[in-house]
């Protein structure tokens, strides 16, 4: 590399090249980009001009999404062809390269399929738009609970920037505050949006420091925010933030299936994506002898070749050498007491540039309560558990996604009916499956709209 | 005649070594100097009348702010001032970190720290004659009793509110965010009424506070039209929101920062004829008033340009104030051509955490 890669804030009246820089360093630690952070009268500004800012009508908006995604994913967006950007993207997050392929294709598909995917949230009651025929015998109106949203984006995996289309569609005005880890992906994409359409003062990218940040949620009407236990603790009382925190998605396997037919979807759960996302797999209940199947997928899992995150092959994530010494420690002080089938002597491996992957971890635990098969760590890392009907669905709660290899209905019910398990999915499909239109964590329409009664003359 | 050169205007530049052993005979003569001066420095390990010759020798002190909480004010009167000394008034630390320190105001500092700030503003180009609108700490503070005074100073009126950033700092320290912002907003709609009826034409806040102000068009509007200069203190400015203040929200309007505390009676004026990429630099009556900035874990100073701790110093008649390590963090800066100590920019509050990647989870 040469210079570094200038990554401007896009405010209301266009970029916006702060004094106030953060350089974002690639997996080896080299200069890569350099990111304006703006100060909070920066974020109080804009967030006041994206609500006075006219709403582009609804088909303006969808055709806009629509080419906004395919400039995303093909195009050349600022400059940057897309080639470049999911190379820049693999150095600069380590996602492998595949991995942030496929999630750009994800983006434009869901950038095209935004409202029909949003549609599916609208009440069976409830219609678009008051001059509808039904409207004459009264009938509920689906309407935006407000008129500007905010998203506190996170950088693991450029795929948490699919969901936010959504409010586009809906007609939301949108600010986007980019991770610092990974804040490429959302400046393309909203780059890509002006271009196909979209007001400079209808969607903005505010990249900012902690203490901005917050100004960013208190001047939304609705916000969205990525993080860990302690952000969902800090906005659990706030109606107006929907969190998205830890995944801890599970699989769980009973007696009355054979896992060796299972065996493809369980490594791949764990290991796709990199092991980076929240619908990566963290534990595995096997009802009856777990041994097996923790060395069965060990086996499989040790076989993935360690590959620079540009790589055509890669499929794990690299990490600064320092990070990636972190995860390990922190993974060999949580493992105590459980029994390692892979990844007992280390999980780093380094790639000579300063950059390491972190290499698939298998362990056995002998307690289905055990802590460990809450702990999700950003790599492929699975804790493996025994589970027994005696045991019931307490340990499979608090999932994102729960895949139950199972026959037993009264199971399968019981396992539905808990709201904490937020996605179920039954038989031979991997944690990581999601479709535009089907919800991932209950359909972001729900949060954004509610329904008021109307009717005319 | 030790005395005169203590009573030099502030923009005078006396040889600091000589300054500081003219104020240590007056500080340490039992005819002049404050009983609490007399008292403490029969604890100290050296005679500040002949081992403090120099600027660098204020070191020497130990920081003596902490015994602010408990002496009696009239002890730290200079005895040189006579029997009947002209107080303008007793002013308090924030009170961030327990009891209050308090330190006396006499007339003679006031007039002449007073017309230092008052030329700054001048070359600034501050308005004179017009009235003031003070939206800062009131009742114990020092800046809210600047308020009034520099305003008939320059004359105009000053108008104020009533704040307590005690109150404010004890809900944000305890997780009440929420309520600080209600008072915090409540103080903005204190000022709105002055600002609406009155004639108005200098505006005095903290950067905090002209955040919420600017977060609200119909005062953005009247600043816009009413006002012409906004002094702003207390607090850290960078370089963007400076920028976006001059060009984009109050282009028509003059700004102006000073840094200051309680501790140094005063405080520090931006440098005049900065560019929009430079940092806020903060250059202090010296050698009254001093900053050192440095290292806080070996207490050297640290190299122009880098970043370390502020240690404060003043020296007056009015008061000795020596060797004070404040919270902040700042960059040193050279500070103009004659001056002793340093010249601050980016001043901000002693590090937070808040940076260590979050290992568990996967955002």
């Amino acid at each position: 590399m040469t210079e570094p890669l200038v990554l401007d804030a896009l405010g209301p009246s266009g970029p916006y090249r702060a004094r106030t820089r953060q350089p974002i360093p690639d997996v080896a630690g080299n200069p890569l980009a350099e990111l304006s952070l703006v100060p909070k009268l920066f974020v109080t500004r804009a967030m006041s001009a994206l609500r006075r800012s006219r709403l582009l009508p609804r088909q303006e908006r969808l055709a806009a999404l629509t080419e906004a995604g395919q400039r995303f994913a093909t195009g050349e967006v600022d400059g940057m062809s897309a080639g470049d950007y999911q190379y820049t993207v693999s150095r600069m997050s380590g996602n492998p390269l595949p991995i942030v392929r496929k999630a750009a294709a994800a983006i434009a598909r869901s950038a095209a399929e935004a409202y029909r995917s949003a549609q599916q949230a609208r009440p069976v009651g409830a219609v678009n738009d008051w001059r509808e025929s039904t409207a004459g015998r009264g009938t509920a109106i689906w309407i935006r609970r407000g008129s500007v949203f905010a998203v506190h984006a996170a950088g693991n995996h450029p795929g948490v920037h699919s969901l936010w289309l959504e409010a586009l569609s809906l007609g939301f005005r949108v600010a986007v505050r980019p991770s610092r880890r990974e804040p490429l992906t959302p400046y393309r994409l909203v780059s890509a949006l002006r271009a196909a359409g979209f007001g400079d003062d209808q969607v903005v990218l505010l990249p900012t420091g902690y203490e901005a940040a917050d100004e960013i949620l208190r001047q939304a009407d609705l916000g969205m925010v990525y993080g860990g236990q302690d952000v969902i603790d800090k906005y659990a009382a706030d109606p107006t933030v929907l969190p998205n925190g830890p995944g801890r998605s599970k699989i769980l396997i009973t007696a009355d299936c054979d896992w060796r037919e299972y065996l493809d979807m369980l490594v791949d759960s764990v290991s796709h994506e990199g092991g980076t996302a929240c619908v990566n797999t963290t534990a595995i209940f096997v009802e009856g002898d777990a041994t097996p199947v923790a060395e069965a997928v060990a086996q499989r899992l040790a076989a993935i070749p360690s590959l620079p995150p540009e790589d055509d092959k890669a499929v794990l994530t690299a990490y600064r050498l320092d990070d990636a010494k972190k995860f390990e420690n922190y993974l060999h002080s949580a493992a105590d007491g459980a029994t390692a089938h892979l990844g007992g002597g280390g999980v780093v491996d380094e790639l000579g540039d300063g950059s390491a992957v972190l290499r698939p971890a298998v362990y056995q635990v002998d307690d289905p309560n055990a802590p460990q098969v809450n702990v999700e760590l950003a790599f492929p890392c699975v804790w493996v558990a025994p589970w027994s009907r005696e045991a019931g669905t307490a340990p499979l709660t608090n999932s994102l996604v729960l895949t139950a290899v199972t026959r037993d209905e009264r199971l399968i019910d019981e396992l539905l009916a808990d709201p904490a398990i937020k996605n179920l999915y039954l038989g031979n499909h991997p944690t990581y499956w999601m479709e535009p239109g089907i919800p991932h964590d209950a359909y972001l329409g729900e949060f954004l709209m509610r329904t008021k009664a109307l009717i005319r003359d | 005649m030790t005395e005169s050169i203590l009573e030099l205007p502030l923009d005078e530049q006396p040889d600091p070594g000589e300054f500081i052993r003219a104020a240590m005979q007056w500080h340490f003569n039992p005819e002049t100097g404050s009983p609490y001066w007399l008292e403490r420095a029969k604890s100290l390990d050296f005679d500040p009348r002949t081992d403090v010759t120099s600027f660098g020798d204020l070191a020497r002190f130990p920081n003596i702010v902490d015994e602010l909480r408990d002496v009696r004010v009239e002890d730290l009167i200079p005895r040189g001032y006579g029997p009947d000394p002209d107080i303008v008034g007793i002013f308090e630390s924030g009170g961030t970190t327990g009891p209050p320190k308090r330190v006396i105001m006499l007339q003679d500092w006031w007039r002449r720290s007073g017309a230092w700030i008052s030329a700054n503003l001048d070359a600034h180009g501050f308005p004179r004659d017009v009235n003031w609108l003070g939206l800062v700490p009131t009742g114990p503070h020092l800046v809210g009793a600047t308020l009034a005074r520099l305003a008939a100073y320059r004359g105009g009126i000053g108008f104020s509110i009533d704040m307590d950033p005690r109150w404010v700092k004890k809900l944000i320290g305890g997780g009440k965010a929420e309520e600080a912002g209600a008072y915090a907003e409540h103080l903005v709609e204190q000022a709105s009424f002055t600002m609406r009826t009155q004639d108005v034409g200098v505006l005095l806040t903290t950067p905090p506070l002209l955040e919420r102000i600017a977060r609200n068009d119909e005062l953005v509007g009247l600043i816009n039209e009413k006002i012409r200069g906004i002094m702003w203190a207390g607090a850290h400015m960078d370089a963007d929101t400076r920028y976006l203040y001059r060009n984009e929200v109050f282009p028509q309007v003059k700004l102006f920062g000073v840094y200051g505390s309680t501790m140094i009676l005063g405080g520090s004026a931006e440098r005049l004829g900065l560019g929009p990429d430079d940092p806020c630099i903060f250059d202090p009556p010296s050698p009254i008033i001093t900053f050192l900035v440095i290292d806080p874990d070996t207490g050297s100073r640290v190299g122009d340009g880098e970043r370390g701790q502020v240690v404060m110093n003043h020296v007056s008649r009015n008061m000795l104030l020596p060797n004070n390590l404040e919270r902040d963090l700042a960059t040193r800066i050279e500070p103009p051509a004659g001056r002793a100590g340093d010249s601050v920019a980016d001043v901000s509050p002693v590090a937070r955490f808040g940076n260590e990647p979050v290992i568990e989870g996967v955002y």
